[in-house]
């Protein structure tokens, strides 16, 4: 019996040893929401104080190793993460720190979310200026993303940031404003993470507001005028967003439009501002689910969605809830395919020729093309690499495709083609999505690009910050 | 292996089992990437089960309940070690194809065990007070882990409750003095 004990003690402490010694190796992969891009990295860590921030990037200094920044980790091209590289997870840095309601501005760590804020600022009014349609976000990651939403008076988010605070590539941590480090302002904001952690960020708000919700189809060959004219003429049309056809039937052709108009009478607001929750997820989920798979399935969605988005006509919603786009239905969880976006601009007058150009690329190429939103971003010279070049409109297409390499290959050919038809009408595109772009696209759309690694280099010497978008845009 | 040693080994399985199971279903979960391969692993653990239960039962009359046991325990305190290191879809498959044949061998030895008693009259009464003391163990087991993974990563857990299967076969190994 105690020959026993002890044979089964020897086995198992060698075996637990083994186990330890393997569990420690262990490889850990990551991987950002568009799940083409699996990557072994060494660590990831999760900071809640400046000083844990601070001693993991001079750790990181002294080890010789590279650091990746990561939010949502919703870009899809490996902003967030880098091969062999320290994983700085920002999500429980995420505390607000001053929030002045009378002089409208906030100050949050940047693993603060939307929803975070709006939870904050909704009982005394105030609502964020310029945000994505969904609250999901982290503002650090927004920031390093230059986002923009449904916000038509306000430009990106560039424009609604006051200062920031920045823990350098040296392990320094300095203060970034339009007078203060005025030249890294504009390249931090829309700079993926490549210049060090943003900490922390001071914003302007503005009022909530009551809107009432306009709705209607429209040809898309309408589109541009009736948003000149209508929209951007009318003052109290505060937000927008537009819906374009990728059911066969109509394929981009018809559109939906819904604006945001400022009430007359804003004394009710106060009866719509309790913030809504996500809704039933199922059964857009499931309408969603025909669509992917059969031409059909997106005929039926395109009818449905144009009477539900039409049928809110006349509806009120306050801005607050406005910039709660649900988000949950949109999960998908899929072993062999995965859905990812893409963002196309293009100047207003240009629309109409190039969605009779992109619809004859599309109607030669195979592509499981899920939804397009439009939507109006303003002029932005400020960010280094800034998407708007001028008033634009802004094309988010989402697609469903395969992960395999031959998947990835096949709609890399049509995104390229894609690409080119913008580029041809004097648009650009997105950054934060896949590496489909060529370089030369890159260099065509963002020609200040080559200033803007030049600048990460001279800033950060030793490629402290590293992701794979600046491995693949960089050379 | 007396009936009070039977019950004191089973109490100490179930409960580890217990306290390990919704954390094994979560990280099955995440390591596989779909609700299919989820499908997939946990059909095979039952499937596996099937097909060696006759073989088991014919193995527990042949060696005894007693080593039938010990091979389970010691088995699952292997299986506890390897969880943590699982990353690939093809690893989970591995496990539980082995976790099939280990829960196959449990279950099969505590029915059989329970069976070979002749008291016929007073069985359901004596498997009724088994089963009270069976799931009081479990459900303390998976209440105490409610506050433990607060201290604990989980793949600590895992290693927590391999030391937990390697004390359990002690108490089987041990001479029958209780």
């Amino acid at each position: 019996m105690k020959k026993s004990i002890v044979i089964v003690s020897t086995l198992y402490g060698i075996g637990l040893i083994l186990s330890l010694w393997l569990y420690n190796h262990k490889p850990i992969f990551i991987e950002d929401v568009g799940q083409l891009l699996p990557t072994k990295v060494k660590e990831i860590h999760s900071a809640t104080s400046e000083a844990e921030l601070q001693s993991l990037v001079k750790e990181s200094i002294n080890n010789n190793e590279k650091i990746s920044v990561a939010g949502m980790q919703h870009s899809q091209g490996g902003q967030t993460y880098y091969p062999n590289g320290v994983v700085i997870d920002m999500k429980k840095y995420n505390k607000i720190l001053d929030y002045n309601p009378h002089e409208k501005m906030i100050t949050v760590q940047s693993g603060t979310t939307w929803e975070d804020i709006q939870q904050k600022i909704n009982p005394d009014h105030l609502a964020i200026r310029v945000m994505q349609s969904q609250n999901i976000f982290t503002v650090g990651g927004s920031i390093s993303v230059n986002a923009h939403g449904r916000d038509i008076r306000y430009g990106s988010l560039i424009d609604t940031v006051e200062s920031f605070r920045l823990l350098t590539p040296q392990g320094d941590i300095i203060n970034v404003s339009r007078t203060e480090n005025s030249n890294l302002f504009p390249l931090v904001i829309g700079g993926y993470g490549l210049f060090g952690i943003i900490l922390d960020v001071t914003m302007h708000l503005t009022d909530d507001e009551l809107y009432q919700i306009r709705s209607r189809s429209i040809d898309y060959q309408d589109y541009p005028d009736y948003f000149t004219h209508d929209v951007k003429n009318n003052e109290n049309i505060r937000m927008h967003i537009a819906r374009l056809s990728v059911a066969p039937d109509s394929f981009l052709r018809d559109m939906y439009v819904t604006d945001y108009e400022l009430t007359e009478n804003q004394n009710n607001l106060a009866n719509y501002s309790e913030l809504k929750r996500d809704t039933l997820a199922a059964p857009q989920k499931f309408m969603l689910g025909l669509s992917r798979y059969s031409d059909w399935g997106k005929n039926l969605l395109w009818d449905m969605q144009n009477k539900l988005y039409v049928g809110q006509d006349g509806n009120y919603i306050t801005r607050n809830n406005a910039m709660r786009g649900d988000s949950k239905f949109m999960e998908y969880d899929n072993p062999s395919k995965t859905e990812i976006l893409q963002e196309y601009f293009v100047p207003i007058d240009e629309f109409s020729m190039y969605l009779d150009d992109l619809r004859s690329v599309l109607e030669k190429e195979e592509l499981n093309l899920l939804n397009i939103t439009v939507r109006y971003v303003n002029e932005d010279n400020e960010a280094v690499l800034s998407y708007a070049k001028e008033d634009m409109f802004a094309l988010v297409l989402l697609i469903n495709q395969g992960k395999n390499k031959k998947e990835i290959e096949k709609t890399k050919k049509v995104i390229q083609k894609m690409i080119d038809v913008t580029l041809q009408h004097d648009g650009s595109y997105y950054l934060p999505y896949y590496s489909y772009p060529t370089q030369a696209q890159m260099d065509e759309a963002y020609p200040k690009n080559k200033e803007f690694f030049e600048q990460k280099k001279q800033f950060d010497t030793n490629e402290l910050f590293m992701n794979l978008f600046y491995k693949e845009y960089s050379q | 292996m007396n009936f009070r040693k039977f019950l004191i080994a089973q109490s100490i399985l179930i409960a580890a089992s217990s306290v390990v199971f919704p954390f094994y279903l979560l990280l099955i979960k995440n390591v596989g990437d779909s609700y299919s391969q989820f499908g997939w692993a946990y059909g095979l653990f039952t499937l596996t089960a099937a097909l060696t239960y006759p073989i088991i039962g014919r193995l527990g009359d042949r060696y005894g309940d007693k080593k039938m046991l010990l091979i389970y325990t010691l088995g699952m305190a292997a299986v506890m070690l390897l969880i943590p290191l699982l990353y690939e879809v093809w690893q989970v498959y591995m496990i539980q194809i082995m976790m099939g044949i280990l829960g196959a061998i449990q279950k099969n030895t505590e029915k059989a065990f329970l069976a070979r008693n002749n008291d016929n009259e007073t069985a359901g009464e004596r498997i009724g007070k088994y089963h009270l003391q069976i799931s009081l163990w479990s459900g303390l087991g998976i209440i105490l882990t409610g506050y433990l993974i607060d201290f604990l990563t989980i793949a600590s857990l895992f290693y927590l409750i391999s030391f937990v299967y390697i004390i359990a076969s002690f108490v089987i190994i041990k001479r029958e003095r209780i």
